[in-house]
């Protein structure tokens, strides 16, 4: 029966395709033209990537405002020193005071 | 006459109509494809409509890296797996397939020597491979009635090597087997 199996499929190897019927291409456009449009290929250019992205980026810069506005409002009400009140000081200690010249 | 790229670039920039020039450029691989799985005429167009419009449906991830005809017959390969799948579970049921009164000689004949025309030895393989699942099925059809490697056969189907090879031995044995009962039962 091995033999007979190589035989089958030597001799199935050699079968003809069928042939489609004249009219299937437009059938099958027929078929398309009730189908949604397909797809549009994915944009490539950085611009068209970053429109992509735009609704995401606008969402994570009004976060990294609305921190930095609160963290500002935390630390002035906390009373805690800030960096203009640094600068004094170390201008304060500095060797050669431009008064003492 | 243009080259796919540039009748896909068309269709991808709104000319719909030019799908029936790629659909006629391919039609004839597709029915090739799918006529090694189902030989019902009517079923067999159905099959290559519904491949098609697959392919219409994923035209945007059609890369163009590798030719039109390969990822046309991949769709169609696929479409027919799920055909496969779906007759498997309705056939169960049923009985042996008339077969011609040619190949029934030629299956009970223990003269190997003897010629068998393609059409008796399709449709005596055809009643056979009902007797593998669809995967095995694809697995076997590939290797030996399209002529495809292992590794294309393992690419096609997403699978490793090493298991495609077993699928083509298990399927070979219980090709064998299907054979023998047929043989007997035919009698």
């Amino acid at each position: 029966m091995k033999n007979k199996l190589k035989q089958l499929f030597a001799a199935a190897r050699n079968e003809a395709a069928p042939l489609p019927s004249p009219d299937f291409a437009a059938a099958v456009l027929h078929a398309v033209r009730r189908e949604p449009a397909p797809p549009a290929a994915e944009a490539s250019s950085l611009f068209d990537q970053l429109n992509l992205l735009f609704p995401r980026v606008v969402l994570a810069a009004a976060t990294i405002i609305v921190l930095c506005v609160a963290a500002d409002f935390g630390l002035t009400s906390a009373n805690l020193p800030e960096l203009g009140d640094g600068a004094a000081q170390v201008s304060s200690q500095w060797l050669f005071n431009p008064g003492d010249l | 006459m243009s080259d796919d790229a540039e009748l896909l670039q068309r269709i991808r920039a709104g000319a719909t109509d030019e799908f029936a020039e790629l659909v006629r450029r391919h039609q004839s691989r597709v029915f090739a494809v799918l006529h090694r799985y189902e030989r019902d005429p009517q079923r067999r167009e159905d099959l290559a409509q519904e491949t098609f419009l697959k392919a219409w449906r994923a035209l945007a991830q059609f890369d163009g890296r590798a030719p039109f005809e390969h990822w046309i017959s991949r769709i169609a390969r696929r479409t027919a797996l799920d055909h496969l799948r779906k007759e498997k579970r309705r056939n169960n049921e049923i009985g042996f397939a008339e077969l011609g009164e040619d190949a029934l000689d030629w299956l009970r004949t223990g003269d190997e020597k003897s010629e068998l025309d393609a059409r008796s030895a399709a449709e005596i393989l055809g009643r056979a491979m009902r007797e593998l699942s669809p995967a095995d099925r694809v697995v076997i059809t590939m290797q030996e009635l399209e002529g495809c490697s292992i590794r294309e056969i393992a690419a096609a189907l997403g699978a490793s090597g090493v298991a495609v090879r077993v699928r083509a031995m298990r399927a070979r044995a219980k090709l064998k087997q299907a054979l023998e009962i047929l043989a007997e039962h035919e009698k």
